[in-house]
C-alpha cells in the first residue's frame, strides 16, 4: 500500500508536491507552541513586517488627513464661537456697568431713565451727532440730557418716532454749564479750537482769576440752563493757568464718545435735584451769563 | 519570467492582504488576496507553482496567528491543486467562468480554513462559514472579475497569458 503510494507520487510530480507541501502544513499545525511563535515571529517579523508597518503608516496617514481636516473645521467653528462669545463677554460686562450705573438712581429716577442703543455716529475727528434707536413713540423729546455710567453725553437734539439725533457735548456748538465738584467754582466747559477748524480740547470758562481750581478736580453739571440736571460727570481738570482776569482751565471729557454703545436718555425731571428759578437767575447773574437790564425784566415777567 | 512576475504578485497579495483587505472589508467580508494569486497561478502556471505559491504565501498568512500555523498553507496549498486541475476541462478566457473558478476556490479555501479553525465547534464552523465564507467568495469573485477585466484590456499577459497553452 505504501509502496503503491510511493510509486504513484514518484510518478506523479504535481501529486507528489502538494503531497510534500500538504505534510508540511500538517507539521506546521501540529508543532508545539513555541515553536509555532518562533517560525511566526521569523515569517511575520521578516517578511510582513515592514510592510504591515508601511501599510498602517499609509492607512494612518489618511486617517490624519481626515482628522486633520476636521480639526481645521472644528478651529474655525471654535474661533467664530470664541469671537460671539467675546462679543457677549463685552456685551454683558457693558450691561453690567450699565445697571450698575441704574441702579445708583432712586426709583423715581430710574423710571425716567430710557435705556437705549447707538445705532449711528456721523461725523469726522469729532463726533457731531450720535444716533439712538428711541424716539417720540418712546417719549423722547428734544434738549432731553444724555448720559452713560462715565458721565454726561449731551443732549437730545432731533426726534424721530422711531430714532433720536443726540448732540454731543463734544460737538463745535455745544456748551454745559459746570462746577468743580470740590470747590463749587462754577463755569462754561466747551470746546475750545487750536484753529478754525482743528479741535484742541475743552476749556472751562468764565472762572474769576485766583478761584479754588486745581488738577484733578472733577467737573460736574451745575444743573443751570435748564437743560442737564446737576451733579452729572463731564470730566476732570487737566491744566490751570492763572489769567489778569479770569483762569484758562482745561479739561479732559468723562466719556469716550468711539466707545459708546448703549446710553440712557433722561426723560423727566426727577433726575438730580435741580435749582429753583430763583437760584438759576442768581447764579447766571454771578457768572456774568446774564446782563443786569435782562435779569430785571425776566424777575418782572416772573412776578407779573 | 513569468514565474518571477508569480512571486512578485503573491508577494504582493499577502502584503495587500494583511493591511488593505481589513480597510475595504464589507458586511465583516473581505476579499482573498491570496485566493486570487493562487488561482490565477494555477491557471497560468500549473498545479507545481500553484501549490508551491499558495504553501508559501499561507505559511506567511499563518504567521499572524500562531495557534493555526499551516491551516492557511494546507487550505491554499490545496485551492491551487484543484484550480490547476479545472484548466483542463474548463475555458478560462470566459468572465463568468473567471468568477465562478474564483468563487469555488475561495469557498473550497474557506472550507478547509474554516473547517480547521473551528474543527472543535462545528456549529460555529457553519455559521461562519455561511456568514463570512460565502460573503467573502462572492467578494473575492466579484474583485478577481474586475481585475480579470482589466487584464484583459491592459493585455497583462500574467492574468490572461497562458504559458501552458
Amino acid at each position: 500500500m505504501v509502496l503503491q503510494l510511493v510509486r504513484l507520487l514518484s510518478r506523479n510530480r504535481q501529486l507528489s508536491t502538494l503531497a510534500v507541501c500538504v505534510v508540511l502544513s500538517v507539521v506546521s499545525l501540529v508543532l508545539p507552541m513555541p515553536a509555532k511563535k518562533a517560525v511566526s515571529a521569523v515569517l511575520s517579523g521578516g517578511v510582513l513586517g515592514p510592510f504591515k508597518r508601511l501599510g498602517t503608516s499609509l492607512v494612518e496617514i489618511g486617517r490624519m488627513r481626515e482628522d486633520n481636516a476636521l480639526l481645521r473645521r472644528v478651529a474655525v467653528e471654535l474661533a467664530d464661537e470664541r469671537a460671539s462669545l467675546l462679543e457677549y463677554k463685552h456685551e454683558n460686562d457693558r450691561l453690567r456697568e450699565l445697571l450698575s450705573f441704574f441702579v445708583t438712581f432712586e426709583e423715581e429716577e430710574r423710571s425716567e431713565m430710557l435705556p437705549a442703543r447707538v445705532v449711528g455716529m456721523p461725523g469726522g475727528r469729532v463726533v457731531e451727532r450720535i444716533e439712538v434707536d428711541k424716539g417720540t413713540l418712546d417719549g423722547v423729546a428734544e434738549n432731553m440730557p444724555v448720559v452713560v455710567p462715565d458721565g454726561l453725553v449731551g443732549k437730545v437734539s432731533r426726534v424721530f418716532p422711531h430714532r433720536a439725533l443726540v448732540e454731543p457735548l463734544v460737538s463745535a456748538s455745544s456748551a454745559a454749564s459746570v462746577v468743580v465738584e470740590r470747590s463749587r467754582v462754577r463755569g462754561v466747559v466747551r470746546p475750545r479750537f487750536g484753529s478754525a477748524t482743528t479741535l484742541a480740547g475743552w476749556e472751562m470758562d468764565y472762572v474769576p482769576a485766583r478761584s479754588d481750581v486745581r488738577i484733578g478736580d472733577l467737573v460736574v453739571t451745575s444743573g443751570l440752563g435748564g437743560v442737564y440736571p446737576p451733579s452729572l460727570v463731564v470730566g476732570r481738570v487737566t491744566s490751570v493757568v492763572q489769567g489778569p482776569l479770569t483762569m484758562d482751565i482745561q479739561v479732559d471729557l468723562a466719556v469716550h464718545y468711539s466707545t459708546i454703545e448703549q446710553v440712557f436718555i433722561i426723560t423727566g425731571r426727577s433726575v438730580g435735584a435741580r435749582p429753583t428759578p430763583e437760584q438759576e437767575l442768581e447764579l447766571l447773574r454771578e457768572l456774568g451769563l446774564l446782563p443786569q437790564d435782562e435779569a430785571a425784566e425776566e424777575e418782572d415777567h416772573r412776578d407779573r | 519570467m513569468r514565474t518571477g512576475t508569480y512571486v512578485a504578485l503573491a508577494f504582493a497579495a499577502v502584503v495587500l492582504d494583511a493591511v488593505l483587505a481589513p480597510q475595504i472589508a464589507i458586511l465583516g467580508a473581505r476579499p482573498d488576496f491570496l485566493v486570487l494569486v493562487v488561482v490565477y497561478a494555477g491557471l497560468a502556471l500549473g498545479a507545481t507553482p500553484a501549490v508551491i505559491g499558495g504553501f508559501a504565501i499561507g505559511l506567511v498568512a499563518d504567521s499572524e496567528l500562531p495557534d493555526y500555523l499551516g491551516l492557511h498553507a494546507l487550505s491554499l496549498s490545496l485551492t491551487g491543486y484543484v484550480t490547476a486541475g479545472l484548466w483542463d476541462h474548463l475555458v478560462k478566457s470566459n468572465v463568468l467562468m473567471q468568477c465562478a473558478i474564483l468563487f469555488s476556490a475561495s469557498l473550497l479555501h474557506d472550507a478547509i480554513y474554516y473547517f480547521g479553525y473551528y474543527r472543535n465547534h462545528l456549529d460555529l464552523f457553519g455559521r461562519f462559514f455561511v456568514r463570512y465564507g460565502l460573503l467573502g467568495a462572492a467578494y473575492t469573485a466579484a474583485l478577481g472579475a474586475l481585475i480579470y477585466l482589466v487584464a484583459r484590456w491592459r493585455q497583462w499577459e500574467a492574468i490572461v497569458g497562458d504559458s501552458r497553452a
